[in-house]
């Protein structure tokens, strides 16, 4: 039954790292802009994710090492602080996103802007984290975060035509922009596997205090736990697809995307997508403070963990103490969240073997993982498709760029 | 037998109250003559790691904390018969206190200041 229950750090990963303001953006824009067409790319980020998840469970259970702790350990100091820089940079622009994303679920229902909403839920955000424990934090979003199983039902309620709806899962050439088409590709496929989701999952499981029995159970967490949202990602953009679509519609302001639940459900629509949004971005600006958190102290060998009083832990809640200051500073000046969003999706994409591969080799060292090393399917999978989402990230970006 | 650079160098230290202290940054060797030599002590902390990283990485760390945080700059050394245990952590028979002056500081200065620390 115990076992069970870690069934909601699983959850808690996928509704913070994987539905939240990036995919939620990204499957909007993509129902949108190209209807049922793009779901082979919701597929392919969360066929990824999953492995990666479960890989990191397994080191977690087998090694007794998260992720960054074995990294400095196996590559030293030089490649550590390199993969440790591009983390930060990363991390800052999505977790902006992220409050920016809360921020605007609040501008949706009080009609103030989403600037002055930016402090205040930042504070929220680290109050939550400076008093609650793991186990709350992580019950407490995975409970709250099954309203965006109202994504599920809207689905469901439009009818979507089944051929296309299945048609989307084998990836086509775009008939139509084709830029615009593979920078939404890699956009949902940095929203889908986002590193900090991985490096958060390995330290809820050493948190967890997870050991080699916990190998099973790993296995069946990554897989509900991503698989559930890799199921509520595309039922937003079969939504997108149903409702935007075929009104012309392409959301360039959050505001447009609340449109989505309102054709379905009505008024409860607007205020269960504003929600959503809400917990899926708490979610979310969780992991990446905590996740920050972690990769310093186990890089650097602090004390740390969440359920650890400030004060015994201090160097690690100063990391999330100013990243969180930093950012929530950085929104309220009026930056666009819905393009930092997709930026920064981008640009998780472009950098995804720089962490990938690294964490590769870990999980094929037998020092770290014993006889539980990784089998060639998942290895392939993740050098396969971490390359094509950093190769089409390469040729997108500029081209997005450059075509405004 | 032991393989120093991937069982102890960069390894985590823990205390004998279980407190993390920091990674094995260096590893001190005693030349003995003609005989083999032998690991005298392991050291963490201080200026090592930047040194390990850049010499200008040091030197812009010295620079650094001339003026700001924890008085003590010299990596700390740990004698090879405190060293207990190693096997996931490297576990040493002594207790953290002075060996984080940085976790101290910033505990002092910053994090226990704010109110519910």
């Amino acid at each position: 039954m115990s076992k069970l229950l870690q069934i909601a750090l699983g959850v808690f990963t996928s509704i913070g790292g994987f539905l939240e303001v990036g995919a939620i953006a990204t499957t909007a824009q993509a129902g949108a802009a190209f209807g049922f067409q793009l779901i082979w790319a919701v597929l392919l980020g969360t066929i990824c994710v999953t492995f990666l998840v479960e890989m990191s469970g397994r080191l977690a259970a087998v090694s007794r090492h998260t992720i960054k702790d074995a990294l400095r350990e196996r590559f030293g100091p030089r490649i550590y602080v390199a993969i440790l820089v591009s983390d930060l940079l990363i991390n800052l622009m999505v977790l902006a996103a992220e409050i920016g994303g809360m921020s605007l679920a609040l501008q949706l229902v009080t009609g103030i802007s989403f600037r002055w909403w930016a402090i205040p839920v930042g504070v929220l955000t680290w109050v939550l984290l400076w008093k609650g424990s793991f186990a709350l934090i992580e019950n407490g979003v995975s409970l709250l975060g099954m309203v965006a199983l109202v994504f599920v039902v809207a689905a469901y309620k439009l009818h979507p035509p089944m051929s296309q709806v299945v048609g989307g899962f084998i990836p086509t050439l775009p008939t139509e922009r084709p830029y615009h088409y593979w920078f939404t590709a890699v956009s949902i496929l940095g929203a889908a596997i986002s590193p900090y989701l991985f490096y958060f999952y390995s330290s809820g499981a050493i948190e967890d205090e997870w050991d080699e029995g916990h190998v099973g159970v790993n296995r069946a967490v990554a897989a509900v736990g991503m698989g559930f949202g890799g199921v509520l990602a595309i039922a937003v953009l079969v939504v997108a697809a149903m409702v935007l679509h075929p009104a012309g519609i392409e959301p360039e302001r959050f505001e447009q995307a609340a449109l989505l639940l309102s054709e379905p459900l009505g008024r409860w629509g607007f205020y269960l997508f504003a929600a959503t949004l809400f917990i899926s971005c708490l979610g979310a600006a969780f992991e990446l403070a905590l996740a920050t958190s972690y990769s310093f102290a186990q890089g650097f060998g602090w004390n740390w963990g969440e359920s650890v009083r400030p004060r015994d832990a201090s160097r690690f809640t100063l990391i999330y103490t100013a990243m969180i200051a930093v950012v929530s500073l950085l929104m309220m000046s009026g930056i666009d969240p819905l393009r930092i969003t997709l930026f920064s999706m981008a640009l998780t994409s472009l950098t995804l073997p720089l962490v990938t591969f690294p964490f590769l080799i870990l999980m094929n060292d037998g020092d770290y993982v014993g006889e539980y090393g990784n089998g060639w399917i998942s290895n392939a999978a993740v050098v396969v498709i971490s390359l094509l989402a950093s190769l089409l990230a390469l040729v997108a970006i500029p081209l997005q760029l450059l075509g405004g | 037998m032991m393989d120093i650079g991937r069982q102890i160098l960069d390894q985590q230290l823990v205390d004998r109250s279980g407190i993390n202290i920091g990674k094995v940054d260096g590893v001190l060797l005693e030349l003995r003559g003609d005989r083999p030599p032998r690991i005298a002590a392991v050291l963490t902390g201080g200026h090592l790691l930047a040194r390990r990283l850049h010499p200008r990485v040091e030197s812009w760390a010295r620079r650094l904390t001339r003026r700001w945080g924890p008085r003590h700059h010299e990596p700390f050394r740990i004698p090879w018969s405190k060293v207990r245990k190693i096997g996931i952590d490297v576990r040493i028979d002594m207790g953290a206190d002075e060996m984080v002056p940085w976790e101290h500081w910033v505990r002092d200065h910053i994090i226990g200041r704010i109110p519910g620390a």
